[in-house]
């Protein structure tokens, strides 16, 4: 009977994120399609004799009326074929493929770090509420997310490459320092193909980015964490759970920071669109070559169909990784999936 | 309107009631409010006045323009000024690569800002609250479309959203303050949306606009009263977050090159143009906006996350730090437990607990308070002790006192012996061993004490074996089957979750954990107010049984004096933080010798209630108590010394004791004159 409720739950976030990615894909068409002119032209208009442009239009189905094109698209990128950029001979999936390791690797490092940060710093400042860490870990953490993260990854390059000479500044390893490339993660790579000389360069390389966007979201677990702690903290079960005669350590981590974590997660959630954001900023400070600095690069080339597809292609990883939060949710909280 | 209709009842009077008084309940909170909270608002106040000064007096002042690179020196000479030059008293905060000042700059970069953030926000505010009334206003399919696209809109990268906004829109404008605000405000639209939507759908629901209707009525400008002074609470905070956050997307913009039009002064198209300086170790050109961008950030963060504070009730602080209760003499706070002696021992044997001058303070907004001011009694074995008094009296501040169990700001003094441990002075160890084991507490609330997320097997299952290490888990389970099934509830469910059982089954499943380990005192905090006639006799029955067969002491607390007259053996009354009447049950309800239980024994006789309201007036305020007896204000028997210092308890009858001067021994003789009333209950002044 447990299992069932839960299937019934993962079912129904499953219908209910149909509608989503639905009215996603079509703003996105729309807000896309509500600039003038066609993708070719903007992007080779005046490079290109007019025919090979008609041409090419043709080819991309841009003369099709405007539902036609809705169709087309609505249908390829649910079939997984987010279409062909202008500027790139790769298809927009195999640029993803490309691209999107570095991106991961950059954002998984960037989450361990802002991950321990948040959460001890801010369990912490809840538990010491009012006291001199507390305000000072407050202060970090609004500090920190008033900084822009292209500033921090700046000033960082400035002191720890420029100044300190210990780490460099730009790039993913590349060249012969990088290790054999098996799935595109680095570090991965490097570990399992035991190339330790290549897993340094790896990892010096990822320091600088990963610490600058890690902090950045710090900041906002910090905020985050101490709040719930709070509001956990007050309630009534950790009362009781004290009235009982519990150890403290088992009433702060089994009762409160346990229940804390919910909404914790939930809005981790909604901070992944904010981790893309930032990803954007620290890939273009770092010249990282992942995903958004792709994206960057199509948009500085007006390339709207390649810009589309990525975006296309984001906005289902969104909706994604709702999706898994709702479940791991459901997983971790009773309440929620009768 | 029907007594079904008190939330729209309430909305209305809300709604109606005058703006001033509106506004004070606003203020309100931000009195009560910590001086953290209220440092950080004012900080972050006074850095954006810093920087409106900077934006709007700055041009005024500063010689020079952010586009400027040559200044005139003599007419028609002009001076170019140099490349990259560090800051000099020429140039305070140095040059750039394009020969600007980089502090005029600054300066031109903080009006923009200012611009784009007040134009961004308020297409947001604008957008959304129009969207969100009528969104909830019409409801219906319309509705659950708005709400999934603004799901939608709120779930994609803000960042992404306004790269890709004024990308489109470059097509149609020039790059500029307008542009640029389109595509940062655009954003935040679903946040006001979702508010002002909810609360437009709270209240439509509300019976009393269906009423206004009929009335052929004024329901749209109610209901926008309504929904403007819920939202007025929360939109300020969203808005300051929202400010801050602005500045930081412009900035990204502008850093990604997708801003205001170059060479217009931008903070974030600064930076950019700052990247080669910083790899040739020149600091100024980068160093400047981004302390602007940090500093005018943090700012509105303060003040958002102080007003944050301020109006959530939840995180409200819990007072002024400052003033101070009185401390607690140094020996009594270290020490270890005071040990009782042997001959005390000997004499306490018989004891369940034994309270002596019993102090419980907060410290609260309106400054420190004794919840319980000096209370002294005794538990025995196998007893049922009445707790009884109006709201607010202090009885769950003692009963919680047995525990050492206070919130934060809250002090316990005196002394509360359970089995030979001072629950007041023992360290924590100690009386964390003796909660759950010696002594249990059942909470006045019980549908929220149960921890959500664990079965009910688990609470136990963790309490015993807290307290005992060598219990296995199967018997462990088994005990608090046993325990389940004294309660009444089947022992099949002892694995499902707290939410599954209902509100009385809670605090059956609450009374369970109470007494699965048989402790020597339960203190029961109104156990039966949630429950039907039924359930209520049954664990009133069961924990008769308990102080019989296991002789529990038990202190009951209750407003009920029916329960009281058919459950316990002795009653005290407590009336503003001090017990004023103890004695046994039946003396109690037949011979009360306090006016005040006088008071309280007519009214449930005459009026057949069981509120004890028939005694006019209200208890004082226990902020700055009266100095000598509490009643007196209430008192029909008030005499003049009654004024001037408090009655002590004095024994009235066989093991009965009353705090009033009306009896000798009170601590001042009774005037010639004055006799004890006798006989008729009643007690006038209603
Ligand atoms: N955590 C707290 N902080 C500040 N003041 C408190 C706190 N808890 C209780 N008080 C105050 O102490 C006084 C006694 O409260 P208490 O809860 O003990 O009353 P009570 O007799 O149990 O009332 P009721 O019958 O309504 O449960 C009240 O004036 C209350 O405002
Ligand atoms: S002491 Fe005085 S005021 Fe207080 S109850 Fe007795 S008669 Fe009334
Ligand atoms: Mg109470």
């Amino acid at each position: 009977m447990k299992a069932g409720s839960l299937g019934r739950y993962i079912a129904q976030r499953l219908l209910l994120a149909i509608p989503m990615v639905f009215i996603l894909l079509t703003l996105l068409f729309l807000l896309l399609n509500a600039a003038p002119g066609d993708p070719v032209t903007a992007t080779l208009g005046g490079r290109l004799p007019p025919e090979e442009i008609a041409q090419r239009k043709e080819a991309l189905g841009l003369n099709d009326p405007l539902y036609v094109q809705y169709f087309n698209y609505m249908g390829n990128a649910l079939t997984g074929d987010f279409g062909n950029p202008v500027t790139d001979p790769r298809s927009v999936v195999q640029i993803v493929l490309d691209t999107a390791p570095a991106t991961i690797e950059l954002a998984l490092a960037a989450m361990l770090v802002a991950i321990l940060l948040g959460i001890t710093v801010g369990a912490l400042s809840g538990r010491l509420r009012d006291t001199p860490f507390d305000v000072g870990g407050r202060l970090f953490g609004i500090l920190i997310y008033a900084a822009p993260v292209f500033w921090t990854g700046l000033l960082a390059q400035l002191y720890f490459s420029v100044e300190l000479g210990w780490l460099p500044s730009q790039q993913r390893a590349g060249g012969f320092d990088a290790p054999e490339p098996i799935t595109g993660f680095y570090v991965f790579d490097s570990i399992i193909t035991g190339d330790m000389a290549a897993l340094g360069t790896v990892l010096s390389h990822l320091v600088l980015p990963a610490v600058t966007l890690g902090l950045l979201l710090g900041g906002v677990f910090i905020r985050l964490v101490r709040v719930n702690m709070l509001q956990t903290l007050r309630s009534d079960y950790v009362e009781a759970a004290r009235a009982r005669g519990l150890r403290e350590h088992v009433v702060l981590f089994r009762h409160a920071f346990k229940t804390a974590l919910i909404p914790i997660i939930t809005i981790m959630g909604l901070q992944f669109a904010m981790l893309i954001g930032n990803a954007v900023l620290t890939e273009h400070t770092f010249t990282w070559p992942g995903l958004a600095q792709a994206l960057v690069g199509f948009i500085g080339a007006r390339d709207y169909a390649a810009v589309q597809g990525i975006v296309t292609f984001i906005a289902l990883v969104i909706v994604g990784v709702s999706l898994l939060i709702d479940i791991f949710t459901g997983l971790v909280d009773p309440r929620v999936r009768y | 309107m029907t007594s079904t209709s008190t939330g729209g009842d309430n909305a209305v009077l809300e709604a109606r009631t005058p703006l001033k008084t509106r506004l004070h309940h606003v203020w309100r909170p931000f009195r009560e409010s910590s001086r953290i909270s209220r440092g950080l608002i004012f900080s972050g106040l006074g850095l954006i006045a810093a920087f409106l000064l900077l934006a709007f007096l700055g041009p005024l002042v500063y010689p020079y323009d952010g586009t400027q690179y040559r200044a005139e020196t003599s007419p028609g000479e002009f001076t170019a000024f140099p490349e990259l030059a560090p800051p000099s008293a020429e140039h305070w905060f140095g040059t750039t690569k394009d020969q600007f000042d980089v502090l005029a700059r600054i300066i031109d970069g903080a009006t923009l800002a200012f611009a784009v953030m007040a134009l961004a926000v308020s297409i947001a505010m604008i957008i959304g609250v129009t969207l969100g009334l009528f969104s909830g206003y019409r409801g219906g399919r319309l509705d659950r479309i708005m709400v999934t696209a603004m799901d939608a809109v709120y779930a994609f990268p803000p960042l992404v959203l306004a790269i890709i906004v004024s990308f489109v829109l470059a097509a149609y404008l020039s790059p500029g303050v307008p542009s640029a605000a389109a595509a940062v405000g655009l954003v935040y639209i679903p946040q006001y949306f979702r508010v002002v939507r909810n609360h437009t759908l709270s209240v439509k629901e509300e019976p009393f606009v269906e009423a206004a209707k009929s009335f052929g009525a004024r329901n749209r400008t109610v209901l926008g009263r309504y929904v403007f002074f819920n939202v007025v609470q929360t939109v300020p905070v969203i808005l300051t977050l929202n400010a801050a956050d602005a500045i930081l997307v412009l900035a990204s913009l502008g850093f990604l090159g997708y801003g205001v039009q170059p060479p217009t002064p931008e903070w974030g198209y600064d930076i950019s143009q700052a990247v080669n300086d910083v790899a040739a170790g020149i600091w100024w050109t980068a160093l400047w906006p981004g302390l602007a961008i940090v500093l005018l950030v943090m700012a509105l963060t303060l003040v958002g996350e102080g007003l944050n504070d301020v109006i959530n009730p939840l995180l409200r602080a819990r007072g002024k730090a400052g003033r101070k209760i009185k401390a607690m003499p140094a020996a009594r706070r270290r020490g270890r437990s005071r040990r009782t002696s042997d001959a005390a021992e000997q004499d306490d044997e018989g004891l369940a607990a034994k309270v002596r001058d019993l102090r419980v303070g907060y410290r609260t907004a309106s400054g420190p308070l004794w919840a319980v001011d000096g209370v002294s009694f005794e538990i025995k074995k196998g007893e049922t002790v009445a707790l009884v008094g109006e709201s607010g009296c202090g009885k769950s501040s003692m009963g919680r006192a047995m525990l050492r169990l206070m919130p934060p700001g809250g002090v316990v003094h005196g002394q509360v012996e359970i089995g030979g441990t001072d629950v007041v002075t023992a360290p924590d160890s100690e009386v964390r061993k003796l909660r759950g084991e010696g002594v249990s507490l059942m909470f006045q609330e019980p549908m929220t004490r149960l921890n959500p997320l664990e079965r009910v097997s688990d609470h136990f299952v963790e309490m015993i074996r807290t307290h005992k290490p060598k219990t296995s888990r199967e018997d462990a389970r088994a005990m608090a089957r046993d325990a389940l099934v004294q309660v009444g509830i089947p022992p099949t469910r002892i694995d499902n979750y707290p939410h599954e059982f209902s509100g009385g089954m809670r605090q059956r499943v609450m009374l369970a954990l109470s007494i699965v380990l048989t402790p020597r005192l339960i203190v029961a905090d109104e156990p039966t107010t949630a429950l039907d006639v039924i359930v209520e006799s049954q664990i009133l029955s069961l924990l008769e049984r308990l102080r019989v067969e296991e002789n529990v002491g038990i202190l009951f607390i209750t407003h009920n004096l029916g329960v009281v007259a058919e459950a316990c053996d002795r009653v005290a009354v407590m009336y503003a933080g001090k017990i004023v009447e103890m004695g046994p049950v039946d003396e109690i309800f037949t011979n009360p010798k306090h006016p005040y239980t006088r008071g309280l024994v007519a009214s449930t006789i005459s009026l057949n209630t069981t509120e004890l309201r028939s005694i006019g007036g209200y208890p004082p305020n226990l902020i700055d108590p009266p100095r000598g007896c509490r009643f007196a204000a209430r008192c029909p028997h008030v005499m003049d010394h009654c004024t001037q210092s408090p009655p002590e308890l004095t024994e009235v009858g066989p093991d009965q004791r009353a705090a009033c001067f009306l009896y000798p021994g009170a601590g001042q003789p009774v005037p010639e004159g004055v006799v004890a009333p006798s006989g008729d209950p009643q007690v006038s002044g209603i």
